[in-house]
């Protein structure tokens, strides 16, 4: 099949995307399981999109091709491009054009009125038209209904049509979807708006070209993950889901490509990592009984459900649940680990009990003497506080753990850093 | 569904044409510099083709449009809910979008939905009329390229008053908070937008004000992959511009390229590595690690 920049299937395209932003350094061998020729394609697809944020490195061993940006200095989440480049075929982009061209905001047309227009004020003129049969245009109507790009209503027998009003002054809302295309996990739809330009009816006065934006836009992003965007459609379907209260099947990637495995779930939560960009679904294991974790990263698709009538008490369960959770591990259900850290603050250091009071999620920070603090918390999972107790080295004064292996792994690593720094 | 070509850039290059050509004839010119401008890099080969040869019959023979008019698309469902959920966001009234035309739309998601588990507890105060009332004040400055007679405090709780050629605001989605950034006496100054106490428009104007460019350092670390740390590492600084090379199985050159004003916060997030990220160069940075590691020694020797 001949190469196109676009494509039909998001998934192939997603895992791609990911391995050249986060890993970068591999070469055209080790990039996932595919063929050389479908690494190629892919590769030259994203450079399409993304040419100017794609860089490589040359070595002896091959070129390893990689996308790399300072969140700081763009305006917008390269990877919303992705989802914008999806195949179509000739008759969808003729039938788009010509009935939103014919079907007024006022009037409404029948099933018979709407192809006897496109034969007469359009298809009838042309030298060569276009074959399309009653049948692929009937689908067309019904697939932009559902899109809410036209209404239906039914006159007797006949299925009547017209185009939506969208009714929203978008100009107003310019400054909100600049913003929040970058700041809300579901970005790309408003970077959808952002790309409806001046000829489009319902967008007058949206955002300009990016070279233009970025010199006059008033907005910067800091500390800005950018990879959950392509994540943005498991995302989409979880929030549908969850909206209507409904059951999901989520085919989930097994680690160190182990076969796709699939669970039942009621999802109850999306939690989400500002530290790393990273998204998770938090839900009930219909099979285990229990709570847990999954990557959003890591699932492949989702399958909306029956809906589910208990799903209250799922949802209370997660009130209890929650209280004692650092990041997301939920460790023993029925467990809690308790852990205290002791740490010196001079004095004009008050900054560091502002950073701790800022930082520890849940807990308590106590002054034991003018020098002293101590947090004092209960965690499912201590372990997964390693991290940002480490933040801490210069100043911690004790570390107490009820788990032992987190004062363990705390001492090898303050051991193993000492000899990486010839201490 | 999000992915779907109505949102396309070619259904949006194409749209762009025929409002074009719904004008005045267009040339090919035209059309490859509209696609040049519009589309990907690639589509110079595929779209002004389609429109030539009549596959997708738009234009005629002169390159008019055969529509009868602009091609325009309303928003879709998914757009408008998309919207309508905005409207519960905290943040939403530092913008004051109108809701017209949302009324009957069904919210794509609530803000209850979603656990934002690592972020700071002191988040901006958005439901504060004076901290709104500032933030639109330093937007309109921004805009309209007007001076500020700022009074703030300080980190340390003293006041402090200037007059600022506001530039930027930079939000940060760890911290929850925005950040004014803009000249004060011709050099850049950062306040924090919780901070402001007062904000007074000035009678000046000044257009065109630039913020000086951010001095960037470079950190050159070794990544040994135990414990996930590679994709750890690679995720939790992939928002810095970053070169990553592979010594061995298990070991990884990683440069990483920061602002100068970040320098203590890149530290201590190294440190959260702990020793499986070895910083190796520069000197000073290795030194500002190796200092803390010896205070903490000393605190606790083990």
């Amino acid at each position: 099949m001949a190469y196109s920049e676009l494509i039909k299937n998001f998934e192939s395209i997603r895992d791609y995307m990911r391995e050249f932003y986060v890993y970068g350094f591999r070469r055209r061998g080790e990039v996932g399981v595919r063929s050389a020729r479908s690494y190629d394609n892919e590769r030259r697809r994203i450079e399409s999109w993304l040419g100017e944020y794609m860089s490589f490195t040359q070595s002896a061993s091959g070129r390893a091709q990689f996308l790399s940006v300072d969140s700081r200095d763009i305006l917008h989440n390269p990877f919303f491009q992705a989802f914008r480049a999806k195949s179509f075929t000739d008759k969808d982009i003729i039938l788009h054009f010509y009935l939103l061209d014919l079907l007024g905001e006022e009037t409404w047309l029948t099933f018979r009125e709407v192809v006897d227009g496109l034969y007469e004020s359009y298809f009838d003129k042309l030298d060569h038209p276009p074959a399309l049969d009653e049948s692929t245009i009937r689908n067309k109507l019904k697939e932009y209904v559902a899109l809410g790009l036209l209404e239906q209503k039914k006159e007797g027998k006949s299925i009547c049509y017209r185009k939506a009003k969208s009714g929203v002054d978008l100009s107003s809302w310019e400054e909100a979807v600049t913003f929040f295309s970058e700041e809300n996990p579901l970005g790309v739809i408003g970077s959808f708006l952002l790309a409806r330009k001046k000829s489009g009816n319902a967008a007058d006065n949206m955002a300009a070209d990016d070279a233009k934006d970025l010199e006059t836009a008033y907005f910067r992003f800091r500390h800005h993950y950018m990879l959950y965007a392509l994540d943005s459609q498991v995302l989409y379907d979880l929030l549908d889901a969850m909206s209507g209260k409904c059951a999901v099947e989520v085919a989930v990637a097994g680690r160190r490509r182990q076969p796709v495995r699939k669970y039942a779930l009621y999802p109850v939560k999306i939690f989400i990592s500002t530290q790393t960009g990273r998204e998770y679904l938090l839900a009930y294991e219909y099979e285990q009984r229990r709570l847990s974790f999954f990557r959003l990263d890591h699932i492949k698709s989702v399958k909306k459900g029956h809906a589910e009538k208990n799903w209250e008490s799922y949802e209370q369960r997660f009130e209890k649940f929650g209280k004692h959770l650092w990041g997301v591990s939920a460790g023993q259900e029925r467990r809690s680990e308790h852990l205290e850290m002791t740490i010196a603050v001079c004095a004009g250091e008050e900054y560091i009990v502002q950073r701790l009071n800022r930082e520890r999620r849940n807990g308590r920070v106590e002054r034991v003497d003018e020098g002293t603090y101590r947090y004092v918390t209960d965690m499912r999972d201590a372990t997964e506080m390693l991290p940002w107790i480490r933040t801490f080295i210069g100043r911690i004064v004790k570390l107490e753990c009820s788990n032992p292996a987190v004062i363990e792994t705390y001492e090898n690593d303050m051991k193993e850093m000492g000899e990486l720094y010839d201490l | 569904m999000i992915f779907s070509e109505v949102y396309g850039v070619y259904f949006q290059t194409v749209a762009e044409i025929l409002a074009c050509a719904s004008k005045g004839p267009v040339t090919e010119k035209k059309i490859r510099e509209i696609v040049e401008r519009e589309a990907f890099a690639e589509s110079v080969l595929t779209i002004p083709a389609a429109l030539k040869d009549g596959r997708w019959p738009f234009l005629d023979k002169e390159g008019r449009s055969r529509l009868k008019q602009e091609p325009g698309m309303p928003l879709t469902t998914l757009e408008k809910r998309w919207l309508k959920a905005l409207l519960q966001d905290v943040r939403i009234g530092l913008f004051e979008p109108s809701c017209e035309g949302l009324e009957d739309v069904e919210p794509l998601f609530t803000p209850d939905m979603f656990v934002y588990f690592d972020r700071y507890a002191d988040g901006d105060p958005y439901g504060d009329w004076q901290y709104v009332e500032h933030f639109r004040m330093v937007r309109t400055a921004i805009k309209e390229g007007r001076r500020l007679r700022i009074r703030y405090r300080m980190r340390k709780g003293k006041e402090c008053r200037v007059i600022c050629v506001p530039c930027k605001l930079e939000y940060s989605a760890k911290d929850d908070k925005f950040r004014l950034l803009g000249l004060v006496g011709g050099h850049g100054t950062t306040i924090n937008m919780a901070r402001v106490l007062e904000c007074r428009f000035l009678p000046e104007c000044e257009k065109g004000a630039k913020l000086p460019a951010c001095e960037k350092r470079k950190v050159e670390l070794l990544l040994t992959d135990e414990r996930n740390a590679l994709e750890r590492a690679m995720l939790h600084f992939s928002h810095f511009e970053k070169v990553t090379e592979r010594l061995d199985e298990k070991h990884y050159h990683f440069l990483l390229r920061y602002d100068k004003e970040d320098e203590t916060e890149v530290l201590i997030r190294i440190l959260s590595f702990g020793p499986r990220l070895k910083v190796i160069a520069p000197e000073e940075f290795v030194g500002e690690i190796r200092a803390r590691l010896e205070r903490q020694k000393k605190l606790w020797a083990l």
